[in-house]
């Protein structure tokens, strides 16, 4: 996203003060309200009994590896596909009503848009089918081409933009109408790391701005950075919810690379941590469970202590997997 | 008005994908060698009557009259191919592309958009029926004198069974992938157009030969329209020329008898009914 783009309307400018206002209104009223809902294609269940309720304005991340049933329950969500069993609302009103879906904005995983269209050409189409047009269109339309950093990209054809460029596209196409939910299906999948920087930025201003945001992802980083609240799902079930922190509350993990592990080394370091223990892969590196930055601090203190020179200290995030078959297993019990 | 947009899509996608440029470019080619040789045909056919003493008027008027059949059911075999080729993945292709996510959740029905993507392809096939005729019927005019008493009632045929054949893909395409549904147009057309040729080779007086061929003329009736469609390409006062008869011209590609008015009902139906069944179950259909 270019420099200009992030100064270019004061603001995303996705919504209008008159709007905010009527937001902020609406806050503390349910966007999505999911409620028992159950899809299975034949004999294979998709989605079993998932229940959730989420917030106007606030940013919901539904997170799960792949296969897990997140895409199934966006589709549901924006009336690609029927539930087999359960209720489904959107801003108050069933998936099917139409001036609701006049107020939803939705990136698909895969952006698969009409290749023959350039790039004002799509967005005026779609702006269309908003019930938009005329001046106010064509200025959103740059608005957001701006916004999206695609400012003289305007005749340039769909079939001939890169992954990034159809993603940022596609982002633009959700918020031609302004809308109050926005629903993105793995916005920063395909994407390169400046890419993906850009597209999470972009959507933490629209965060800021307001607008409710229904994150679909198994990119961790992105969920934990963006969203308020977070709903992980796997094997189709729901199997916890909450804000990010309560999520990753669980003790950090140090990697601690010295020249030498010794005896005392380890009595001293396991004397102000959790736990310590060897690293199989690599001789010279502890893994040492710590429950807050202070330990973090007298675990380094020790290994200086014992006289052992210390190359690098640094947390080890447990990888989405593990999250995973922790809560998995803690939801066995 | 959302059926009114995709429509008005449909249209800017034919023109974009230069699907009018080459539709226009290879039929001016077809037009051109087609009035080239019809041009050769007749000038040695009038040059041989007049070098024997013989008015070449009437011989002129009965070739008008072969050619017109002729290439009328070029036109229609044209209509229905190109009907087949562009409208195959008008929405299972769609489907299979995924370019329809986008769309399906913005604030339109479901209805809309296969109405809409239907009523784009019936105006670009309608209207490039209705010219193909107009341009073949002209160049013989022009060439042989000879115009057909009844020329919109047989290009309305050819409308209709281009109707017909667009009602079965789009039902199709609700229901099948496109090669699926492209497999069941091409083979239903066929087996309407065999069946014509079989009833033609069997005793008129075998009942079993003529249900089965009424059977399929129901289930696709886009040959029964072309035959409804050569009646009208005979001049009326047939019986007042020496020499020319319906019935001497009873082949398997013409009708000596207008189509029953029961047909011609159940092929507008059919093609009015089958859009809306396509419609139906698309509002159900999972994407």
């Amino acid at each position: 996203m270019s420099e200009q783009a992030h100064h270019s309307t004061g603001g995303i400018g996705t919504i209008s003060s008159g709007q905010q206002e009527h937001h902020d209104l609406q806050r503390g009223v349910p966007a999505v309200q999911v409620d028992h809902l159950h899809k299975a294609y034949g004999s294979l269940v998709a989605v079993n009994d998932v229940s959730f309720v989420t917030q106007r304005g606030e940013a919901f991340g539904f997170l799960g590896p792949n296969g897990a049933g997140k895409s199934t329950v966006v589709k549901i969500l924006t009336g690609l596909i029927t539930s087999t069993q359960g209720n489904v609302r959107v801003l108050g009103h069933p998936v099917s009503h139409l001036e609701t879906r006049r107020k939803i904005g939705y990136l698909p995983e895969l952006p698969n848009f009409h290749r023959w269209l350039r790039a004002q050409e799509f967005l005026q189409f779609h702006g269309q089918l908003y019930g938009l047009g005329g001046a106010p269109l064509r200025k959103r339309s740059q608005e957001l081409l701006e916004l999206v950093g695609l400012t003289g990209c305007e005749r340039q054809k769909l079939g001939t933009f890169s992954k990034g460029m159809l993603q940022r596209i596609g982002l633009a196409q959700a918020l031609l109408n302004q809308p109050e939910l926005l629903i993105l299906d793995e916005p920063t999948s395909g994407l390169d790391p400046l890419g993906q920087r850009d597209m999470r930025n972009l959507i933490l201003r629209l965060k800021m701005e307001g607008i409710g945001i229904f994150l679909n992802s198994h990119q961790l980083g992105d969920v934990e950075l963006i969203c308020d609240r977070v709903a992980i799902i796997h094997h189709g079930q729901l199997l916890k919810i909450g804000p990010p922190a309560t999520l990753f509350d669980e003790p950090l993990v140090l990697e601690v690379r010295v020249n030498a592990v010794s005896a005392d080394l380890l009595r001293r370091v396991g004397a102000v941590s959790l736990a310590v223990q060897r690293d199989e892969a690599n001789p010279l590196r502890l893994l040492v469970e710590v429950q807050d930055d202070e330990q973090a601090a007298d675990v380094a203190a020790a290994v200086h202590a014992s006289g052992t020179r210390l190359f690098s200290l640094q947390p080890r995030r447990r990888t989405l997997e593990q999250l995973f078959l922790r809560t998995i297993e803690s939801s066995q019990y | 008005m959302g059926w009114l947009l995709i429509t008005r899509f449909t249209l800017q996608e034919a023109i974009r994908r230069r699907l009018f440029l080459t539709m226009a470019i290879l039929t001016l080619l077809m037009l051109v060698l087609f009035g080239l040789l019809i041009h050769a045909a007749i000038d040695r056919m009038q040059a041989n009557h007049v070098a024997n003493g013989t008015d070449p008027t009437l011989p002129t008027i009965y070739a008008g009259i072969a050619i017109t059949i002729l290439a009328m059911w070029l036109v229609y075999l044209v209509i229905s191919t190109m009907t087949i080729f562009l409208t195959i993945s008008m929405i299972s292709g769609e489907i299979e592309a995924g370019t329809f996510v986008v769309i399906v959740p913005k604030p339109l029905r479901r209805a809309e958009i296969i109405f809409g993507k239907w009523l784009g392809y019936a105006l670009i096939l309608g209207l490039y029926t209705l010219l193909l005729s107009l341009a073949f019927m002209g160049i013989i005019y022009w060439f042989t004198g000879y115009w057909p008493t009844y020329a919109f009632a047989a290009i309305g045929m050819l409308e209709i069974s281009m109707l017909v054949l667009l009602g079965l893909i789009t039902l199709c395409g609700a229901f099948v992938p496109t090669a699926a549904n492209g497999a069941i147009a091409v083979m239903l057309f066929m087996g309407a157009f065999i069946s014509s040729i079989v009833q033609f080779a069997i005793p008129a007086q075998d009942y079993m030969v003529q249900n089965i061929t009424a059977v399929i003329s129901l289930i696709m009736p886009t040959d029964a329209m072309w035959h409804g469609a050569s009646y009208y390409l005979f001049p009326a006062a047939i019986g007042v020329l020496q020499n020319f008869s319906v019935s001497s011209v009873n082949t398997p590609f013409t009708a000596t008898q207008p189509i029953s008015p029961q047909l011609l009902t159940w092929a507008i139906l059919y093609s009015l009914v089958l859009p809306l069944i396509a419609i139906l179950r698309f509002q159900r259909r999972d994407l």
